[in-house]
């Protein structure tokens, strides 16, 4: 079964997920992962989603054009096969917290640091909070390490940054418990 | 004694309000032997409560001792009938995943502390003090009693639920 990956974006109002929902329930396509969230004054979707019959994207992208002509826009990508499943990512889980004066360069120099090392990032938000006057950046990343990096190496790594960026940055193992 | 398959949702018994166990019933502790007996055989699991292995009863067993994170503070192995929180204190953020839930982990807030009242599997009336993971693993499987899932406590679904890695 075909694989698509479906971006959506737009400003945001309620019915934005729903229309999506409807056209996707309406065509017989099953959405497996999806997330979505506001960003700034914008509604973001991004979906993988499957069916049956469909070889190419072009179904999607022609029942889209409704949601399109609202304002939104939306972007439908064809999987290759397997891209649908996540790799096996072993090795231990972290989150890591940068935050500190608004800057240029954060995101660049933490992350670049990370994929020298790499570490695989496998869900980043960033947000600008604080003042106009002073403004504050926050960046939460959670990241897998490779098997040959513990937590304590990834926080002596990132300790240069702190110095050079001059802002806060935490590591901290996430252990998953089974109960 | 006997290894019982675990049962995963969408099994009804999973979202059912548990009835109290008759501590003097010859039943109740062949349930609590299987209960430990699936527990340790699953080799990763600390804990495990009864509508797990299809019995509608309030009768749970935690152990956190052999686990990384309970090595410090725990009670060995707890059977729990008709257990009660009777306080709850400060508050503590895990990434929980159970056994009846495949593949999926998240962020579930708990308290920190808690004093939790049961007969144990001597019929002993107990009243006890835990703190940190074995806290939060008694609270996972006490909601099970009540049929609540994990899934029913996540505060924040865009961040906060993960395919589990194997």
């Amino acid at each position: 079964m075909k694989h698509f990956a479906v971006t959506i974006i737009g400003r945001d109002r309620p019915g934005i997920v729903s229309d999506s929902a409807r056209i996707l329930y309406e065509l017989g396509c099953n959405v497996a992962d999806s997330s979505s969230t506001i960003l700034g004054g914008q509604f973001a979707m991004i979906l993988i989603v499957s069916h049956p019959d469909f070889e190419t994207s072009e179904p999607l992208q022609r029942a889209y054009a409704e949601l399109e002509d609202s304002g939104l826009s939306v972007f439908v990508r064809t999987l290759k096969p397997g891209g649908e499943k996540r790799p096996d990512l072993p090795g231990e889980l972290c989150m890591i917290s940068v935050y500190g004066s608004d800057k240029a360069g954060i995101v660049y120099q933490v992350t670049r640091l990370l994929s020298q090392n790499n570490v695989n990032i496998i869900d980043l938000a960033t947000k600008l909070i604080g003042t106009a006057e002073r403004p504050v950046y926050v960046m939460m990343c959670e990241a897998v390490l490779p098997p040959s990096l513990s937590v304590e190496d990834i926080r002596d790594m990132l300790e240069n940054l702190r110095e050079e960026l001059q802002v806060d940055i935490s590591v901290r193992n996430v252990t998953p418990v089974e109960l | 004694m006997a290894v019982r398959e675990v049962l995963v949702y969408p099994a009804p018994i999973l979202k059912q309000m548990c009835k109290p166990a008759d501590p003097h019933a010859p039943e109740t502790m062949a349930l609590v032997q299987d209960l430990i007996d699936t527990m340790y055989d699953s080799g990763h699991s600390v804990g495990i409560a009864a509508p797990q292995i299809g019995a509608p009863l309030r009768v749970a067993v935690v152990d956190v001792s052999e686990s990384k994170l309970g090595r410090k503070h725990n009670h060995g192995l707890m059977v729990m009938i008709n257990p009660e929180i009777i306080e709850r204190s400060g508050q503590k953020t895990m990434r929980e995943g159970c056994m009846s839930i495949p593949d999926y982990t998240g962020n579930v807030e708990r308290a920190k502390e808690i004093v939790v009242h049961f007969f144990d599997q001597h019929l002993k009336d107990c009243v006890i003090h835990c703190k940190g993971f074995e806290a939060v693993a008694i609270q996972h499987e006490l909601d099970h009693l009540d049929g609540k899932l994990f899934l029913d406590r996540i505060s924040n679904p865009s961040t906060e639920l993960f395919r589990r890695k194997h």
